[in-house]
């Protein structure tokens, strides 16, 4: 594809060196952009109407519009990169970081001007070790380089939990505190870091904003599918598909090109049963559902989100019940525990689904099922909590006759031959949780 | 001046004949009339079967009873001294039954069925301060006993704590 | 500060007007609404909106529910409540739902149970019956997580209160949540004991029966107690409680919560200590001492005699040695025994008054709101009046400026030095800031306060008097030492002269029991009548002992470090007479008219000290008397004679007495583990000179004594100074060495 953005000319040279990616014409825009006015890059960026790649899908200018000046709040003003990706199905971030890095800093570097930043915090998971060091050289380099121009750039790693990939949670956790959830209002941009106005970006999309300076933000607006869904994105496809990987794409291309075009289509000669579009928090979608252009608002007219571009391609090998039951038990363990509903909510729904599953359950349990992801729903102080009901709520719709199956039959109709049985996930290390004596590996 | 003087004979009429019919006295206490199997009378306090006093001292009976007659001191059940299944027992229990009402409440509010009311009424004492039952005195079998009515008769199903100890 | 502007909101159909910014909870309750709460707690902080029962629909927000906790009131709100809106009934009997869903069926053996919120917002807010059929999630249960304190962490709901009141109240940050998710425990740092002044705030605050006290266990359904409105007597401040009494016998201390005073938090000591009243050397009878056979039990009426014959030989030779926490009517009815009745007028006073700072009275709570705070002294304020840390802390949070002035402050001085600290206010550059503010506090925390008055001599110069948002205060050792000297010198305006040879010694409570300084006098004296409560302190000097009642079990007032009278309350049944009741029948022997009823004391008192105010006036809030205006700048009393400084080698000794101390603390099985550690606070300077470590045991010398203690370093405190508590420093003397 013609339209590579975000990784343009990371396949002709090593951009993780400083030289190379200035041969391209790294750091140009930077330079260009320090002569101007900050309002000039958020001017660009609403013009390309570049919204947030986390998952939240927030225009980035008008988000950058939020932060109050230096006169009006007269506090250090912050610029977080949120690189702790560890929405499941995602790995967009590790790619970028591995193999543009100085893209990310540029763009974190111009973001900073246009906010009036002297630091960036860049926050990355404490699990991605290649994609750290590889930060961290290219950072020495930059600083070498005297490319900093008085701005701090703090890589401060995580230490494994993925509610600090949560806005507020990654905010608390760069703080030293427990990385819980905050209420909101007041938001980020008017208190975020220290309490401070802070501006927190996804790292996909600071990565975007050199090269889209460089295209223009008009001409930028014309590549996708405006006017909602502008540009491209790192789609990561993974799952029972044959080339899965991160796919730069522009937005709008259709589900089915890029799992059976690009993707390879699904191996062994599967069937398609099911897709997430944008990372587990996503509802699913059924196999005669994937002719929808990947875009906000064709998916959003199907109930499901765009959300993190991670399509994730189940077949019919799969136990729907069985991933409902792996997708809770990811969100009970990294629930942060502040809020009730979310807490005991994702809780209760792993019994539900493990006594679904064990065939123990009785229908009006399964309606309970549907009624503890809709009391979860809207009343969680963050969106982890509405990211454990949605997807399983939408499992238990779409493939309610699966569920139905395993409550009739007294156990699961794969009868232990299905590819996600024998799954083991983390939190069963838990000794409070039942599981473990069931399951634990040899 | 009278009203209708006919009315009048009928009473009267209706007390003659009663001189000459037998009358319906019960000779109270060569003969006890039968309680119904409901009735509230002497408070019992009930064991499980394994021993341990059913009674855990939450005070439930107290605070539901109408007459405040129910005393209850808790204390903590220790590994050497362990009166009850759970944290707690009942150090003092004390019933006031010169005060108690019999309504049956505190049988209603106890969670763990430790207390019910039994059938027996026979409770007269000499000195006031007798009329204090203390927790031997309601964990143990009543002394005087009263004959209870055949539960087959009525439609009335007895608990399974009313019926063991 | 301009009048808040006012806002109209509109909650469940009713409208109400609020000043801008007020929280929405606070809101619907002027407007009569309930909203259920768990995790808010003003006193806390800002809202964190943590727990989600406060979930209510507000018009114009997204479609969904809103934490009403963590919103303010803006100008046309339109909220509603669980009653009006599906939506928010629906958020709030989830939450409930959620909440028991691994909480624990305990509540016929939980403490909590019928005061527990969450029993009570389940009633109006949540589901009738359970539909959760699995496992809940079990913890180890109940842990100690102090000797006071007992914690069930099944039962905890995760409100976060008390870590909350840990980390930004008293600021010891013990107690922490750790863990994640559904699996998250409250504990304290490798279960360490939870130590510190505080600790028990956090089991009123606890809205379940996770954090609970030890002390009354099991022994409190609130249907089987009363609470009795009282004030504590342990220390100088006077936080308002509530005595939970059950038959007589106090079964537990609560908060009562006045704004001004103490807001709502207790110090340990006053909330652990009161099982001092049923220690086993508690003297419920007269005792006289018999040769031989040291003391017997006599009978009230012999006592009376003995006490009669006592006062008569003494023939005018009295002198009276008043503990400060006898309350005012009983000082008042001894002074006037002694001084109209016998004609003596010697006292010795537990301390110092009069110093003059009536005329910057400011209630504690202004603490809070000032920007500028001096504290002077060499004792630290959490050992001599705890609830004044709090406010200091508070303050900090809200950005004021706190300057310390002592052997361990910003400002380090000399031991024994405060006084011309204070004098040095008056000029410099600290002075000059505290004479152009408008909110500014003195604090003097130690001894040499001379009853307050260098401090009202700095206040005046700096011009307080004319500014009411300005104020002094000074620390007293004792809980009522203001009130009985007034008293004593309300008593009697005549004087006399010392007697010389003391005839007898009345020795008042047992504090003055415990003073070596008394125990001094008493060995001039030719007979000792000492009225205290527990057998240790006077058992082998007095002659007669009457046994005394505590704080808990006297109607009476105290007047407490603000200069507010404050109503104590008879809450436990003493074992023995009340004072007031024999010195009356005494009085009456000596011809002199006294009643025992200490509502009448009090009136015949208050004409000539409290200007006649009378015990409904006090009320159960009582407020601070107005500022007495200043008539003559106050004098300075002279300086205490400053101690010697160290030679090379030794060093300054500097004695302080901790908080959990005394004879009340000693006889609190609970609140042992808070007592001091046999430990010596050394500067960096010194320790590293004597090459000692942080821990080490070292040998502390002064003529003739030493005793072995445990080294730790104040990296705050002078160098030259060694600072131990009182209960370790013994019989050393003011210059000590120190030796590995």
């Amino acid at each position: 594809m013609s339209d590579v953005i975000v990784l343009a000319g990371a396949d002709e040279r090593d951009l993780t060196r400083l030289a190379e990616y200035r041969a391209i014409g790294g750091y140009d825009q930077l330079e260009r952009v320090r002569g101007l006015a900050s309002s000039a890059v958020i001017d660009e960026l609403n013009a390309a109407n570049l919204r947030g790649r986390g998952g939240a899908f927030f225009p980035s200018g008008r988000k950058m519009q939020f932060i109050p000046s230096k006169e009006q709040i007269t506090k250090p003003h912050y610029v977080c990169v949120n690189a702790d990706e560890s929405e499941p199905g995602t790995f967009k971030d590790r790619e970028i970081m591995n193999r543009v890095p100085h893209r990310l800093i540029e763009g974190s570097l111009i973001a900073a001007h246009a906010i009036d930043s002297q630091h960036v915090f860049i926050y990355i998971r404490g699990e991605y070790l290649d994609p750290f060091e590889t930060l961290r050289a290219a950072l020495d380099e930059v600083r070498e380089a005297e490319l900093l121009d008085g701005v701090t750039i703090v890589l401060h790693r995580g230490a494994g939990a993925y509610i600090c990939g949560e806005e507020s949670g990654l905010l608390e956790s760069l703080e030293g505190k427990r990385g819980q959830a905050r209420s909101r209002p007041p938001f980020p941009a008017v208190s975020g870091l220290y309490a401070s106005p802070t501006l927190i970006n996804n790292v996909e999309t600071i990565a975007t904003i050199p090269k889209l300076l460089e295209l223009g933000g008009a001409d930028y607006a014309k590549i996708g599918a405006p006017p909602d869904s502008t540009g491209t994105r790192l789609f990561c496809v993974s799952g029972n598909v044959v080339k899965g990987g991160n796919y730069e794409l522009p937005m709008g291309i259709s589900m089915r090109e890029v799992i059976y075009d690009l993707a390879g289509g699904l191996p062994d000669g599967r069937e398609l049963k099911a897709v997430i579009p944008g990372g587990s928090s996503m509802p699913i979608l059924t196999a005669d559902q994937i002719d929808v252009p990947l875009d906000h608002d064709a998916l959003r007219a199907l109930d499901t989100f765009l959300g993190a571009a991670a399509v994730i391609v189940v077949d019919d090998r799969a136990c729907m019940v069985q991933l409902g039951l792996r997708v809770a038990q990811f969100y009970m363990h990294e629930s942060c525990g502040k809020c009730t509903p979310c807490r005991e909510g994702t809780r209760w729904m792993v019994q539900l689904l493990e006594a679904i599953e064990a065939g123990d359950a009785t229908h009006s349990q399964l309606d309970l099922l549907l009624d503890v992801c809709d009391r979860i729903l809207g009343k969680c102080l963050c969106p982890l909590g509405d990211a454990a009901a949605m997807p399983v709520a939408s499992y238990v719709v779409k493939f309610r006759d699966e569920f139905r199956a395993h409550i009739d039959q007294g156990g699961c109709p794969f009868g232990g031959e299905s590819s996600l049985a024998g799954l083991f996930a983390p939190v069963d290390q838990h000794a409070h949780h039942p599981v473990v004596e069931a399951a634990a590996p040899a | 001046m009278s009203p209708q003087p006919v009315d009048t004979l009928k009473g009267f009429g209706v007390t003659f004949k009663q001189i000459f019919k037998k009358p319906l006295t019960m000779q109270y206490p060569e003969y006890k009339r039968p309680v119904y199997p409901r009735f509230r009378g002497r408070h019992r306090l009930w064991r499980h079967q394994n021993g341990l006093e059913k009674c855990v001292g939450c005070s439930l009976c107290a605070a539901a009873c109408p007459a405040d007659c129910i005393r209850v001191v808790a204390a903590e059940n220790t590994p050497e001294n362990r009166v009850s299944p759970g944290e707690r027992y009942a150090r003092i229990y004390e019933i006031n039954m010169s005060r108690c009402i019999f309504c049956g409440y505190c049988e209603l509010a106890c969670p763990f069925d430790a207390i019910t009311l039994g059938n027996d009424y026979e409770l007269a004492e000499y000195d006031r301060d007798d009329q204090i039952y203390t927790k031997d005195m309601l964990l143990a079998e009543p002394i005087k006993k009263v004959p209870v009515a055949d539960a087959e008769l009525y439609d009335t199903p007895i608990p399974y704590y009313r019926t063991y100890s | 500060m301009s009048a808040a502007e006012l806002v109209t909101v509109k909650i469940d159909e009713r409208s109400v007007q609020v000043p801008k910014g007020t929280g929405l909870v606070e809101t619907a309750a002027a407007a009569g609404v309930e909203i259920p709460v768990f995790c808010y707690e003003p006193r806390l902080g800002d809202a964190i909106g943590a727990c989600r029962m406060c979930l209510v629909e507000v018009e114009g927000m997204p479609p969904k529910p809103q934490a009403a906790c963590t919103l303010t009131a803006q100008d046309g709100m339109v909220v509603k409540t669980a009653r009006t809106s599906e939506m928010a009934r629906v958020g709030q009997n989830a939450t409930l739902e959620f909440i028991l869903v691994n909480h624990p069926l305990d509540c016929p053996v939980c403490d909590k149970g019928g005061e527990c919120p969450l029993q009570d917002l389940t009633f109006r807010y949540g589901p009738g019956t359970t539909r959760m059929t699995f496992e809940k999630r079990t913890f180890e249960k109940p842990i100690p997580i102090s000797p006071a304190i007992s914690l069930d962490r099944e039962r905890c709901i995760l409100c976060y209160r008390c870590t909350r009141f840990s980390e930004s109240v008293s600021e010891d940050n013990q107690l922490v949540a750790v863990n994640r998710g559904a699996q998250t425990m409250i504990a304290t740092f490798e279960d360490e004991p939870y130590t510190g002044a505080f600790t028990g705030n956090v089991t009123e605050l606890c809205p379940v029966g996770a954090l609970l006290p030890t002390q009354p266990r099991f022994e409190i359904r609130p249907w089987e107690f009363q609470a009795v409105p009282s004030v504590c007597g342990l220390c100088p401040v006077g936080c308002n409680v509530d005595v939970d009494q059950r038959e007589g016998k106090v079964k537990r201390i609560l908060s009562r919560n006045h704004p001004e005073v103490d807001e709502g938090w207790l110090c340990d000591k006053g909330r652990f200590g009161f099982s001092h009243l049923y220690a086993e050397d508690r003297i419920t009878e007269p005792l006289r001492r018999v040769r031989r056979r040291g003391l017997e039990e006599i009978s009230w009426e012999d006592a009376l005699e003995d006490a009669e014959r006592l006062l008569r030989e003494a023939d005018g030779r009295v002198a009276v040695a008043l503990s400060g926490s006898e309350t005012t009517e009983e000082a008042y009815a001894l002074a006037k025994l002694v001084r109209e009745g016998l004609g003596a007028h010697t006292a010795m006073l537990p301390e110092e008054v009069g110093g003059g700072l009536d005329a910057f009275r400011v209630p504690l709570s202004a603490i809070r709101d000032a920007e500028l705070i001096v504290v002077l002294g060499d004792d630290p304020v959490v050992e001599r009046a705890p609830i004044v840390d709090l406010w200091l802390r508070k303050a900090r949070r809200a950005g004021a400026e706190i300057v310390e002035i002592g052997p361990a402050g910003d400002v380090q001085t000399s031991p024994g030095t405060t006084a011309r600290a204070c004098r040095r206010l008056k000029t410099g550059e600290l002075g000059s800031r505290l004479r152009t503010s408008e909110r500014a506090i003195l604090i003097w925390s130690g001894s040499g306060a001379g009853g307050g008055s260098h401090l009202a001599a700095l206040a005046a110069d700096l011009g307080f008097a004319d500014k009411p948002g300005c104020g002094a205060f000074f620390l007293p050792e004792t809980a009522n030492g203001r009130g009985v000297a007034e008293a004593w010198a309300a008593a009697s305006d005549a004087e006399g002269p010392e007697p010389e040879p003391l005839g007898l010694l009345i020795v008042s409570g047992d504090e003055a029991a415990a003073n070596p300084n008394v125990r001094a006098l008493a060995e001039r004296a030719e007979r000792v009548l000492a009225i205290t409560m527990f057998h240790s302190l006077a058992a082998g000097w007095a002659d007669l002992v009457l046994p005394g009642t505590s704080y808990l079990e006297r109607d009476g007032t105290y007047v407490n470090l603000e200069g507010r009278v404050q109503r104590l309350r008879r809450a436990a049944i003493p074992p023995a007479p009340d004072e007031l009741a024999w010195i009356a029948q005494l009085a009456a022997r000596f011809e002199l008219e006294l009643s025992p009823y200490p509502s009448l004391v009090f009136a015949e008192l208050s004409e000539r000290i409290f200007g006649g105010v009378t015990y409904e006036d006090l009320g159960e809030e009582a407020r601070l008397p107005e500022r007495v205006p200043l008539a003559a700048p106050p004098t300075a009393s002279p300086d205490e004679p400053v101690p010697p400084k160290a030679t090379a080698g030794t060093l300054q000794l500097l004695r302080y007495r901790p908080l959990f101390s005394g004879a009340a603390v000693e006889r609190v099985p609970e609140l042992q583990f808070q007592r001091p550690a046999p430990e010596i606070e050394l500067s960096a300077k010194d320790a590293r000179r004597l090459g000692v470590k942080r821990g080490e045991p070292v040998n502390v010398r002064s003529n003739g004594t030493s005793v072995e203690l445990r080294a730790t370093i104040n990296k705050r405190l002078k160098g030259g100074v060694a600072r131990i508590a009182e209960d370790h420093a013994r019989n050393l003397h003011p210059t000590v060495e120190v030796s590995k």
